[in-house]
């Protein structure tokens, strides 16, 4: 069946289209008719046609998530009664609900990136319970015995690249993320402070070192996501000089550098605590090997979920409110610990004025990507006001004028007169990400690409018009109808397999026997134990 | 032959399986109640409760929400059974009978053997409260803290009270003991209480988890929790992730909502607000804890459990007759376990189909 949308103002940066035109479809793909009358017609004159939105990092599921589902009953209180016929679709913070929000959005992909290797199962069960979008998990390496006393021993690169190679394929995972690397170890060992060359005890090892050793042995392993690297010292005044050393530090290698926002701290004013955006933003922009996403704040009840144990622990007096989890998990860790931002939080004023610098002194919009770090930074429902934030200084005007005076004088935002486009909006959250993972079949809407389209109706309010797609297209499957999911269908799995010497599985069993005395086999994903409706789409390595 | 019974009588399963919809079906409130099923059965019974309108909770959500209490309250510190046989240089056992909750639970935590990361070294053992004689283990030298049930909360009261430096009243040797104790726990590099929120009153995992708050602030220490029996943890987090809320959850104003009195199973039977019961002890045929026994009843359990009233419908043994995930606690985590005698017999999740493919076409699917 051959659909066409016409009269839309297709933006699609990575075919460089950006124009009124009209786009075919048929058996969820991007199609040329070639002459062909098309079955059914959708006339999107007044609207914007884009790809389906990927998010690159949004804390979507897995024990973290859940975790902090039971930590905060209160939180997600349903409101409304079930309007379709349609299983838990008015479930609070639930997968359903995580799946039917996104896609009202026009998001259609997105990745949950923090995963211990452990938890995959628990993870892919969830994943598989989110309907409609696509997704994919970060398994997290980097504070494991195994990988630090082979860096120790000085093991050989490919070594490393078969341990990566066996970890993503036992695990089904996307990428690898490190989360302050050595640092997670370090807390178990009592220490509370980890900084870029302090050493992991017992391993004689420095964050630098580990990420560096991983960083290389990921790209070696020819998977395209680089090592997603969550850095020390987040959230602390004057942290970006260590966000600076770290890029320092890349080796002109891909590196994604997470949430970035929290770490665009100096030290000026009276609070000690100012932002350092501005300078941040100028090494970024003259660093091409290195990619942010910004974790933008927005002021709301939140609730900061990370493996980065240590921060999380040095968090919990601040609480809003004053409770949390932390956990010491195997070869790694995780914290839960809620927050809520506030407006008249001096604080957290400077952190929503950095984010927004970040976003407006990065020059290029492929090099930096949109995320609140959900639900670190804010909600991913907030998304929507902060494309409006980007689009119009005015609007940003106004937020600042609710701001403490203090504030304004340490940052620069005022005086930012940037506003995005459509186009770099599209760039953003879809070619880029694109590219950042990797995906040949989305993120565009080219010929053969995955007929994910989100069509938004044109207003002058963007956060209204972003805030309820008008329509979208899930594989070609119509599944929102102004604003409201209309079909519910089940998403993909993402996952890469790269080649790997399978000789360290063999290690790998006798590590795990030797060590906990269980078979190795009891922490890898299998088929028998997901749901048959499960589905998983392999995204291709480098040639 | 069926293994299906109705008032003790057997029946063919389709029979069963038609009745069975019949009775959910016709109810105004019914309840999903047991449980005791693995992660995809607790899937399948959940999603059930919610398209009837119904309510559901697990028959050891006792146990999950004397932990989560502390959790909601508070918050807690937390660890895998594996860390701990890793790393823990020091073991403190809380309360009576944690073999008879976890049996594993001395061998998976290598108490015998040496630390292996954050350095080597042989662990102390301290147990507070067991029963006469449960302390031993060959080759260990466990400390032991007599405690009966009823000074169990008075003693680790006095122990947290000794670790944070604050008087405690006790007798002389007594107190003497309790310092010794504090002490340990204060050398501790990495120190892990076990504890089984089962045997324990919720003020005395509160304790607990406010002493390891306290040792936090100068070393590191943590916990493990022995989760409820038949699969109270495994289901835990699917209902989380699934509602947002642990199990004592419904669904009768066509959302979920949670309330640990409201949701309880036996007062929902007793009260008479539930007109229909779903029982499911999948694991070992463990019977509903209510009084009344005029509530239409369907039961899922094992071959041979079948009470003497109302519908049974046998189902396989998560795990043993059928692969299935469940929460493990060897490990804290979900893990597949592979059927080591399968059976012919339907899984939770399967009856519960066979069961919802006999509704009337007017139920929202
Ligand atoms: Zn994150």
């Amino acid at each position: 069946m051959l659909t066409r949308l016409h009269g839309g103002h297709v933006v699609d940066p990575v075919n460089g289209v950006d124009e009124i035109a009209d786009l075919y479809f048929e058996d969820g793909r991007i199609v040329a008719p070639e002459g062909r009358a098309a079955d059914v017609e959708h006339d999107v004159s007044g609207h914007v046609v884009m790809a389906g939105a990927i998010d690159i990092h949004s804390h979507i599921a897995g024990g973290g998530v859940n975790t902090a589902r039971l930590l905060l009953p209160e939180a997600h209180r349903a409101h409304r009664p079930r309007p379709a016929d349609t299983p838990l679709s008015t479930a609070g913070w639930s997968t359903f609900e995580t799946g039917r929000l996104y896609a009202q959005m026009g998001y259609t992909t997105v990745i949950e990136p923090a995963i211990s290797p452990h938890h995959a199962l628990h993870a892919h069960l969830e994943l598989a319970d989110i309907p409609i979008i696509d997704k994919g998990f970060l398994t997290v390496l980097g504070n494991e015995d195994f990988l630090l006393a082979a860096f120790r021993d000085r093991a050989s690169q490919e070594s490393i690249v078969d341990y990566i190679g066996a970890t993503l394929e036992a695990t089904r995972a996307i990428g690898v993320k490190c989360v302050n690397a050595g640092g997670v170890d370090a807390f178990k060992q009592n220490i509370r402070h980890f900084s870029l060359d302090d050493e992991v005890p017992e391993y004689g090892l420095s964050s630098r070192q580990i990420f560096q050793k991983l960083q290389q042995a990921v790209n070696a392993t020819k998977i395209r996501h680089p090592l997603h690297l969550h850095m020390n010292n987040l959230g602390l005044p004057g942290n970006v000089e260590t966000a600076l050393a770290t890029i320092d530090a890349s080796q002109g290698l891909p590196l994604h550098l997470a949430h970035v926002q929290f770490y665009a701290y100096g030290t000026e004013g009276k609070n000690g605590f100012s932002s350092a955006a501005a300078k941040f933003a100028e090494k970024i922009n003259a660093n091409k090997n290195v990619t942010v996403d910004v974790g933008q704040v927005m002021f709301s009840d939140i609730v900061t979920i990370s493996s980065d144990v240590m921060k999380q622990f040095n968090s919990l007096p601040g609480g809003r409110p004053k409770k949390g989890v932390i956990f010491d998990g195997d070869s790694n860790g995780l914290g839960v610990v809620p927050y809520s931002y506030r407006v008249s939080d001096f604080f957290n004023a400077v952190q929503w004025a950095a984010g927004l610098e970040l976003f407006l002194l990065c020059d290029d919009p492929m090099q930096v990507f949109f995320t609140t770090d959900h639900p670190n930074g804010a909600p991913f429902t907030t998304y929507p006001e902060v494309f409006a934030l980007l689009m119009s200084a005015d609007r940003r005007a106004q937020y600042c004028s609710r701001l403490p005076a203090e504030v304004l004088e340490l940052t620069n935002l005022p005086a930012l007169k940037r506003e995005y486009t459509l186009y770099e909006i599209a760039t953003m959250t879809r070619a880029a990400p694109r590219r950042l993972y990797g995906f040949e079949d989305r993120g565009q809407l080219g010929e053969g690409a995955v007929a994910d389209i989100a069509i938004y109706k044109l207003q002058a309010d963007r956060a209204a018009m972003f805030r309820n797609a008008a329509y979208v297209f899930k594989d070609g499957e119509f599944v929102v109808r102004e604003g409201k999911v209309s079909h519910y269908t089940r998403g993909r799995t993402l996952r890469v397999r790269p080649e790997y010497d399978r000789q360290i599985d063999s290690r790998l069993d006798k590590y795990y026997e030797g060590l906990y005395g269980l078979p190795r086999a009891l922490f890898e994903v299998q088929d028998a134990a997901l749901p048959a409706s499960a589905r998983f789409s392999e995204v291709p390595c480098r040639h | 032959m069926s293994n299906a019974t109705l008032d003790g009588k057997s029946i063919s399963s389709e029979d069963a399986y038609e009745q069975a919809a019949k009775i959910l079906q016709e109810a105004s409130f019914p309840l999903v109640a047991g449980l005791g099923a693995d992660v995809a059965g607790a899937q399948a019974a959940i999603l059930l409760a919610e398209r009837l309108r119904g309510a559901f909770d697990h028959l050891a959500s006792r146990d999950s929400l004397t932990d989560l209490e502390v959790l909601r309250s508070a918050g807690v510190f937390v660890t895998t059974p594996n860390e701990a046989r890793v790393r823990a240089d020091l073991v403190l056992l809380v309360g009576p009978g944690l073999q008879s909750y976890w049996p594993g639970i001395f061998d998976r935590l290598a108490l015998d053997k040496e630390t292996i990361h954050g350095g080597t070294s042989k662990r102390r053992v301290l147990w507070i409260g067991p029963k006469r004689n449960e302390a031993k283990l060959d080759g260990v030298e466990i400390e032991t803290i007599a405690a009966t049930e009823q000074d169990l909360a008075g003693v680790l009261g006095a122990l947290r009270a000794r670790v944070g430096g604050r008087p405690a009243a006790l007798a002389p040797a007594a107190l003497k003991k309790i310092d010794a104790a504090a002490e340990a726990l204060r050398a501790a590099r990495f120190g892990v209480a076990v504890w089984a929120a089962a045997g324990l009153d919720p003020l005395i995992v509160e304790m607990l988890q406010g002493m390891i708050a306290d040792l936090n602030v100068t070393t590191r220490f943590t916990g493990v929790p022995i989760g409820g029996r038949s699969g109270a943890t495994g289901v835990l987090q699917a209902s989380a992730w699934m509602t947002g809320f642990p199990p004592r959850t419904g669904f009768g104003r066509g959302y979920p909502e949670h309330d640990t009195w409201r949701f309880e199973a036996s007062r929902l039977v007793d009260s008479g607000e539930a007109d229909a019961a779903l029982w499911i002890s999948a694991y070992d045929g463990e019977a509903p804890p209510w009084e009344s026994d005029d509530i239409p009843l369907i039961t899922l359990g094992p071959p041979g459990s079948a009470p003497k009233r109302g519908l049974f419908i046998a189902v396989g043994k998560p795990g043993e007759n059928y692969d299935a995930v469940e929460f493990a606690q060897e490990t804290s985590s979900l893990v597949l376990r592979r059927a080591g005698a399968p059976a012919e017999l339907p899984t939770v999740a399967e009856a519960i189909a066979a069961i919802s493919a006999k509704f009337s076409e007017d139920l929202p699917c």
